[in-house]
């Protein structure tokens, strides 16, 4: 069959040229044969003819409706014909299945483990970028941070009132604009005692978040002006819930927090939890004396608040970052001292809330996408692979007489079946993904009430490419098949001259190459990532953390109201907690490391304000040392003697970062340092201890931005918030032991984050070590797809040289140098690609160099080892394949055709 | 295609009826329905080729081409086992139907 026939057989339903013949020619008959029949009773040709035409009717309609009716039946016909087709060609496709498990199983797994692995990831990505910004147009919202730029490093520190008054006051292009202060109250009427989420608001709060109460109202403007004028509170529907089950009188009602009743005036609607997504209660800056004292609200210099705002209409985010430049150059003019170097930075919400996560997430979904090439190739692969065989089977079928339209529809269900398998797999692979990434989902990735779904969308678009190549690659024997001379199809055998084949090869190569090219680049980039986690977990963190527990706990205003009164409690915890069983030391401070909530100040080495140093502080009793097993390198540490609030210079500790960047050529023992200038005690450096790492694993300590640790005697420099550790042999049994401590003490002090220091360690790298397992999944699912690739390759090229090695072997040539002529096609291959995959990487690694620590994106050691794995993984692909053709005895091979 | 569904149903009939006897082509059908008749039913003639073709549709007739006497290529259309019982069952219904007509109109209105 010529090609054009081919192609009009695939055309349905049209009248063929015979069947408008035939009716023609029925009609006709009767024509004449009437006509002869008038010609008898006398009269003229002509004229019978015309009255045979007269009485028949009109021709041209009835040979329409004729011909109209023909083509309805055939349609018909065609239907019945399709869907017994259909029927066949699924039992058909089924049966082709069983009889080569092999390629099927391989098959249907290389489709089911791309969809599954993209699918999965995909979902997370989705819901982390796309569903966690619960606020409304959220493209307008940013964040407002002041920094300071001190020798070219920048430090973001929060804003203060007053500088967020004239931030608001002055800038056209953000309005509205609000101040959070983020806290956590203990609300402590009568039932349990309990920590909520507390953010203290400025007036325009709400309306930047454009969050709506379901009950009651938002704050009044009057609410926010004189400072405890009006008791006020507003909670959330959550909290609500929680603490009211739902209660309608709870509007109006009191809510006791930090031992003060507040009256509460609204409850937010379902969902809005303020700036921290997860906020319990809000109430108005005017009531800050509930957390700190109200001087802070004209404190210029206490800079805490997170500035939120929303453009205005129109606004891009660089003209406001313009007008936000130009006030603060101004308030640097007005306040020398307090804005020196400072200027303002505007983030919108989106890019606060991910960061460095956001971004990975996007590389992530670029993983996912190379996946899914990568078994697009194995799938094209795999169907050319088989179509070989197949392009007899078909020609045998064609030349039985089969229609080219049904070997078509034939081969496109078997390609539809092997997709809908592998989807229906993919599917359960990529739920069970999923139920096992998430919660390996580092915390701050998503917030707390955002679970991710599968992502239907990514599902969908997987499986339509996989399937679209499926198609496309499994049409191949069936347009092979139309091409002339079947005959010789048939008589080719194995020989693999002619030149569709020769085709297919080579595009196989080209798949295969890719395939590891792109298994590399993947596999690269796992290896940096993992690499850089690494070193991040070998990050001397200058304290034992293994050991230590910690409990933390807020002492309120209304119970403790003097130093003496704090101290007292925090001499009374600490003893009887060194007390408990188990427990080797134990001391109370102001924060632990990778806790948060340290404190910032200047320091001043002179009594010269130029010279002064920013640093973090923390007052901690002389246990601590002992307890985090932080060990001394000059001079003393801390202990009882210091205890004295006298008029005499209070002891401090420094670390060595310090050293090396205040007293670098200086012995720092005795030295002292002010507060501030011209302030009576001074500060006296009676110790040295080791480097501590209190914030983060990556930061130099040397960089300006990375102020360095001082440590104040607690009894001295007593803190509300109170951090007790211990160092015990069972750093996670501990918790319930210490809960009671404070409950006997305190029955009415709540306490929380009561876990071991090695769970806030970890939550440290939690997202590093995500990042480099999702990629090491990635890669992993990578390589093994193209090792399949690999083999598939191989063993056809081995099957099309059959005859050409049994040749060989007939002639002489050992088993071995078969084995190695095969092996050496597939390492060719391989190496082909590695080197292309090579180039590919050294490019897209630049993609990954803000998560890498201490590895360069070219770090050769990487590239070496991830190549030299997938050669040795490779060859091993190559392995069947070679001792098949070694095998494989030269008569038969001569023999089968 | 005209005539009312009373129309066409019987012009089926007639075709059944007549080639219950033997097969036989479109002109030889038209032919005896005619002169069975005697031209009373004098039919659209050419009405007669959408009938057979819709009865060979369903599966009442069965065709086959063939050779006339005379050596033309003819359609031959031959009554079905489905088509002898559709006859029948409709030959039924139309004595009925035409018995108690003929019953209405014979008795009645005096």
């Amino acid at each position: 069959m010529s090609k054009k026939e081919f192609l009009r057989s695939l055309r349905p339903g049209q009248v063929r040229a015979d069947a408008t013949e035939d009716i023609k020619q029925e009609i006709e008959l009767y024509l004449e044969l009437r006509a002869a029949e008038f010609e008898r009773e006398g009269m003229e040709p002509a004229e019978a003819r015309r009255q045979a035409e007269r009485r028949f009717g009109d021709k041209t309609r009835i040979e329409a409706d004729l011909r109209r009716q023909a083509r309805r039946r055939r349609a018909r016909k065609g239907t019945t014909m399709t869907m017994d087709g259909l029927k066949q060609d699924l039992a058909f496709a089924l049966r082709t299945f069983r009889r080569s498990p092999g390629f099927s199983l391989v098959a249907v797994l290389t489709l089911a483990l791309a969809l599954g692995g993209n699918t999965a990831i995909f979902s997370v990505v989705d819901a982390a970028l796309l569903q966690a910004m619960p606020f409304e147009d959220h493209e307008e919202l940013v964040f407002l941070n002041g920094y300071h730029l001190t020798n070219g490093e920048i430090a973001i520190r929060g804003a203060s009132f007053p500088e967020f008054r004239d931030w608001n006051e002055q800038s056209e292009l953000v309005s509205p604009m609000a101040a959070v202060g983020n806290y956590s109250l203990a609300v402590t009427d009568g039932s349990q005692a309990e920590r909520v989420a507390t953010e203290v608001v400025t007036a325009e709060y709400f309306e930047v978040l454009r969050g709506q109460p379901s009950r009651g109202r938002t704050f009044l403007p009057e609410e926010h002006l004189e400072p405890d004028a009006y008791p006020v509170v507003i909670i959330s529907h959550a909290f609500w819930e929680r603490r009211f089950a739902l209660d309608p009188e709870a509007v109006g009602s009191d809510l006791v927090l930090n031992d003060r009743p507040l009256t509460i005036v609204g409850v937010m609607a379902e969902g809005f939890g303020g700036t921290a997504l997860n906020t319990d209660v809000w109430i108005p800056e005017a009531m800050i004396s509930l957390v700190s004292g109200v001087g802070v609200l004209d404190a210029r210099g206490s800079r805490f608040l997170s500035v939120i705002g929303r453009l205005a209409d129109g606004v891009e985010i660089a003209g406001a970052q313009a007008e936000l430049h130009v006030i603060a150059t101004d308030l640097q003019a007005a306040f020398p001292e307090v804005h020196e170097d400072r200027y303002s930075q505007i983030q919108p919400f989106r890019d606060s809330y991910l960061g460095v996560t956001g971004r990975l997430l996007w590389v992530l979904m670029g993983a996912g996408i190379v996946l899914l090439l990568i078994a697009a190739a194995n799938v094209a692969n795999l169907l050319l692979v088989r179509s070989h065989g197949r392009t007899r089977e078909i020609a045998l079928r064609r030349a039985l007489g089969a229609e080219g339209r049904r070997v078509v529809s034939q081969l496109l269900t078997e390609s539809i079946v092997l997709a809908g398998l592998g989807g229906a797999l993919g599917l359960g692979l990529a739920w069970l993904g999923l139920r096992f990434l998430t919660p390996m989902i580092p915390q701050g990735v998503l917030p707390g009430y955002v679970a991710p779904q599968l992502s239907t969308g990514a599902f969908v678009f997987s499986i339509v490419v996989l399937t679209l190549v499926g198609v496309v690659t499994g049409m191949v024997p069936a347009v092979a098949s139309a091409r002339p001379g079947i005959a010789a199809t048939l008589r080719e055998g194995a020989r693999s001259a002619v030149g569709g084949n020769i085709r297919r090869l080579r595009a196989q190569h080209v798949f295969v190459v890719a395939q590891v090219a792109l298994a590399l680049i993947l596999m690269v980039g796992a290896g940096l990532l993992t690499r850089s986690f690494r070193a991040e977990l070998a990050v001397d963190t200058g304290s034992e953390i293994e050991q230590v527990a910690a409990m933390r706990m807020q002492l309120p205003n209304s119970r403790y109201d003097s130093e003496e009164a704090i101290t007292n409690f925090a001499a009374e915890l600490e003893r009887r907690v060194a007390e408990l069983p188990g427990v080797r030391s134990a001391s109370i401070s102001s924060d632990l490391p990778f806790r948060g909530g340290s404190s910032g100040a200047y320091v001043f080495r002179r009594d010269a304000p130029e010279d002064r140093i920013r640093f973090h502080r923390h007052s901690v009793t002389p246990g601590y040392f002992e307890t985090l097993g932080v060990e001394l390198l000059e001079g003393r540490l801390l202990d009882d003697t210091d205890a004295a609030v006298g008029d005499g210079a209070r002891a401090v500790v420094i670390t060595a970062a310090m050293v090396r960047r205040v007293f670098p050529d200086e012995n720092p023992i005795g030295q002292t340092m002010y507060l501030r200038p011209g302030a009576q005690t001074p500060l006296e450096i009676v110790g040295v201890i080791e480097d501590l790492r209190y914030r983060d694993l990556r930061t130099s300590l040397m960089a300006e931005g990375n102020s360095p640790d001082v440590f104040f005697s607690y009894w001295q420099l007593p803190t509300r918030t109170i951090e007790v550790a211990v160092s015990a042999q069972s750093p996670t049994a501990i918790g319930t032991s210490l809960r009671q401590v404070v409950a006997d003490l305190d029955p009415d002090l709540p306490v929380f984050e009561v876990q071991s220091l090695m769970t806030s360690y970890e939550a440290q790298t939690a997202t590093p070590r995500f990042a480099a397992f999702l990629m090491g999944l990635f890669s992993s699912l990578a390589a093994v797809l193209a090792c399949v690739g690999i083999y598939g390759v191989l063993a056809f090229a081995v099957g099309q040289r059959s005859r050409e090695i049994a040749i060989r072997r007939a002639i002489g040539a050992s088993a071995s140098s078969i084995a190695r002529s095969v092996v050496g096609d597939g390492m060719k291959l391989t190496v082909i690609g590695l080197f292309l995959g090579g180039i590919g990487a050294a490019a897209s690694a630049r993609v990954l160099e803000s998560f890498l620590f201490s590895v360069e994106t070219t770090d050769p050691a990487t590239f070496v080892l991830v190549g030299g794995g997938m050669l040795v993984v490779a060859l091993a692909a190559t392995v069947v394949p070679a001792t098949r053709a070694m095998r494989r005895h030269p008569a038969e091979a001569l023999s089968a055709d | 295609m005209g005539g009312s569904n009373l129309f066409t149903g019987t012009l089926d009939l007639l075709i059944l009826r007549t080639l219950k006897a033997a097969p036989l082509h479109g002109y030889a059908i038209g032919k005896s329905i005619r002169e069975g008749s005697e031209g009373v039913l004098a039919v659209e003639e050419g009405a007669l080729y959408p009938a057979l073709h819709r009865l060979e549709g369903r599966g009442l007739l069965d065709a086959e081409w063939g050779k006339t006497g005379t050596g033309r290529r003819a359609k031959f259309y031959r009554v079905t086992p489905a088509g002898a019982e559709h006859l029948a069952a409709e030959a039924d219904r139309w004595a009925r139907y035409s018995g108690a007509v003929a019953a209405i109109l014979g008795s009645g209105a005096e």
